[in-house]
């Protein structure tokens, strides 16, 4: 009503301080009621300010906000090799919060490499308990330099080893209590990170790979000056991120690489770091052969001189498929070199026969590819195969002693396939051979040259 | 592959020495390695296993983490007392259980059952060593995961106090009717003695097939050999297993067992041809 709103404007008139209007321009300075701020009785709206918090706060939280999204994004890719750099990363950037604790051996890479997980258990469960300690080799074969053993992860350790402080005892009920109370020290946890809370954390989930590939590739850049302030580099971060869309391509592409190299690398690897000793450091592989697995016996010294040994120099005469050679059961596992001339020995006892010997080679070249080249012309594939996600160990069950060793986790998986080339190949010169073997002088078949 | 340079070559030893005691054991449900966790060791647990050698089945038992924050020690000790119980029925005691809590059994040990999985073409273990890669042939698959039978009894008790009103939902009074079975007339039935003989209709179909047999009119042969077949295992006697860790003494020479120590070619009696012809039903 216009008497309302008229003795409104007188009433309030007088307290012109009152109303802020943003919209006001200060020369007029009208102190006319805008109707945004004023209710439909004509009483002033309450307005709404928000209060701003301290400038200092607020940094923080911008500073975390970044660090914790690109490393958090890395952790846990592929390999595990985002772990070490996203503790890195958050190590460095966000002051207030506790560096998760210690390594662990969690999630699947990061039982990686060899340890064959013994090493990497022996370091998980301390470390959670104890001063974190840089744990050395151990510790950075345990966070899965990547099965490729890529670039040993640069862990920000000076700021980890500061805190010792293993925040066990807090739970997530506590957490709750922390977060409902932000003026107290907040202690934000990395979502990515969970697991690294404490023995009993939950996994954490991993992103998708490609969004942290493109992470991890900042996170090198990043990475290298070992300065703690990030935030000049964080700028660099940016330009680089928006370069890396470009890259994106490329990205995907080395990711294939890589998982070949990875090949390579675990068949490839001659010189094994010198580890302790106790700790074994062979990595078990497991291969999916196609049934039946070829049979094999060992080399009876007969005299035909041709062999069919395709890895063999032609060198050493050895027989050709040897009729008896079935009948014969192989010698122990105990054979010498020399004792090929034992190989008339029987053994009646075992049902099993025990071979024990060289089968063949594994060739790996430069693309990638890896073939295995079993004797008798038998030419495989080996390809990698799904990687599961849990956990996998290979155990030998000794029922007399009974006892059940477990001799390690399994590393990665990998599937034999015959080669086709070859394998086509021999399925047609085993069909010319029927054929040439078949009488053709039977008037009913029709022979087509 | 044309072009395609050689990087490094590997001979492949194979040997079959520690068949066919090399298994795999998976846990599809852990992703972090077997381990007792620390609070849990310093008391002086450890895992343990055994094993049903007849019907091949393994079971680890694992101590759990009795950290008051993350382990709830009053359920811990009813879930104990179910289990103490569905031990006792199901002739699966753990023979060491000392009773040292006072009277009351606690859960202190998360117990994988195995399953056996059937193989996919041949598996092999191989380590490499010395630029060698040597082969063992794997036996068999086992996947673990926790048992958790003893809720059924703390389900029953509950059932039981509950009343019948709740029975029909979480009904696990023994398998599901047999499909090759006439239905609608037995369930009829069934129901109308149900609130009558509850508890007798679950033991009866656990424990016996007979009784199960007359009760539905005649059992499939197939329902019969699977209840028989799980009768005679849960009838096996338990072997208790050491289970070793990867550091013990004995654990290394098991796993130096598994390089072949013969440096002889082996000849090859199969011929590549025989992957195609092998594949069955082609």
């Amino acid at each position: 009503m216009a008497d309302g709103g008229s003795t409104s404007n007188t009433g309030t008139s007088s307290t012109p301080s009152g109303t802020p209007g943003p919209s006001v321009p200060k020369a007029i300075g009208s102190l006319a009621k805008k109707p945004s701020d004023v209710t439909r009785q004509g009483s002033q709206r309450l307005k709404f300010v928000p209060t701003l918090p301290s400038r200092r706060k607020k940094e923080e939280v911008k500073q975390e906000a970044p660090p914790p999204t690109i490393p958090s994004a890395s952790t846990d890719r592929g390999r595990g090799r985002g772990r070490g750099r996203g503790r890195g990363g958050e190590g460095r950037g966000a002051a207030p919060r506790p560096p998760p604790v210690e390594m662990t051996a969690s999630g699947p890479f990061a039982m990686g490499p060899a340890l064959a997980g013994t090493s990497a258990r022996r370091s998980a469960p301390r470390s959670n308990f104890t001063p974190i300690v840089p744990l050395g080799p151990g510790n950075a074969a345990a966070l899965g330099a990547g099965l490729s053993g890529a670039a040993g992860p640069s862990l920000k350790r000076e700021t980890l080893a500061s805190n010792v402080l293993v925040q066990k005892e807090i739970k997530s009920e506590v957490d709750d209590d922390y977060y409902s109370d932000p003026d107290e020290g907040v202690e934000i946890i990395d979502m990515e990170n969970v697991r690294q809370m404490d023995w009993m954390a939950p996994e954490s989930l991993r992103k998708e790979r490609k969004e942290k590939k493109k992470k991890k590739v900042i996170q090198v850049k990043i990475e290298d000056p070992s300065s703690p302030s990030g935030i000049k580099k964080k700028e660099e971060a940016m330009d680089i991120e928006e370069v890396d869309l470009a890259n994106a391509l490329d990205l995907s592409e080395s990711e294939e690489e890589e998982e070949l190299e990875d090949l390579i690398d675990d068949f490839a690897l001659q010189g094994e770091a010198e580890q302790d000793a106790d700790v074994r450091q062979e990595r078990l592989y497991f291969f999916q052969f196609p049934e039946p697995f070829p049979t094999f016996v060992p080399n009876i010294p007969s005299t035909s001189p041709t062999t069919m040994n395709v890895d063999e120099p032609p060198s050493d005469s050895r027989p050709r498929k040897v009729s008896f050679a079935a009948d014969v059961k192989p010698p122990g596992p105990s054979g010498d070199p020399a004792g090929v001339s034992t190989g008339l020995e029987t053994e009646q006892t075992k049902e099993l026969p025990t071979i024990d010997g060289v089968i063949g080679q594994l060739e790996v070249y430069r693309s990638g590819a890896v073939k295995m080249r079993l004797s008798n012309g038998i030419l495989m594939d080996v390809t990698g195969a799904t990687q599961p996600s849990f956990l996998q160990q290979a155990v030998h069950l000794d029922l007399q002693n009974k006892r059940l060793h477990v001799m390690g986790e399994v590393n990665k998986r990998f599937v034999v396939s015959p080669d086709i080339d070859t394998l086509l190949h021999a399925m047609e010169l085993g069909d010319q051979a029927e054929a040439n073997a078949m009488p053709i002088d039977d008037t009913n078949l029709i022979k087509m040259n | 592959m044309d072009g395609d340079e050689l990087i490094s070559v590997l001979p492949i030893h194979y040997s079959n020495s520690l068949s066919p005691n090399v298994h795999i054991h998976q846990f599809p449900l852990l992703s972090r390695p077997l381990q007792t966790p620390p609070a849990a060791a310093v008391s002086g647990k450890r895992i343990r296993a055994r094993i049903k050698p007849i019907t091949r089945r393994l079971e680890i038992h694992v101590p759990v983490d009795p950290r008051p924050e993350v382990w709830n020690g009053e359920r811990s000790k009813e879930l104990g007392a179910a289990r103490q119980e569905d031990d006792r029925e199901k002739n699966q005691d753990v023979g060491k259980m000392k009773q040292m809590e006072g009277e009351e059994p606690r859960l202190i040990e998360a117990r994988m059952r195995s399953e056996l999985i059937p193989q996919e073409g041949a598996y092999m273990l191989g380590v490499v060593r010395n630029g060698q890669l040597h082969l063992q042939p794997i036996s068999e698959t086992h996947q673990f995961r926790p048992t958790l039978t003893y809720l059924d009894i703390m389900s029953r008790k509950s059932r039981r106090s509950r009343g019948d009103a709740g029975s029909d939902e979480d009904s696990d009074d023994g398998p599901p009717p047999d499909p090759d079975e006439p239905p609608p007339i037995q369930t009829t039935s069934k129901k109308e003695k149900k609130p009558l003989e509850v508890k007798e209709v679950q033991v009866s179909a656990r424990k016996a097939a007979d009784d199960k047999g007359n009760l539905q009119g005649g059992l499939s042969a197939v329902r019969r050999e699977m209840l028989l077949a799980i009768r005679a295992e849960e009838d096996e006697v338990w072997e208790d297993l050491d289970f070793c860790d990867g550091e013990t003494a004995e654990g290394h020479e098991a796993f130096e067992a598994v390089f072949s120590q013969n440096e002889e070619h082996l000849e090859c009696n199969s011929d590549i041809t025989a992957f195609l012809k092998g594949i069955k039903g082609l």
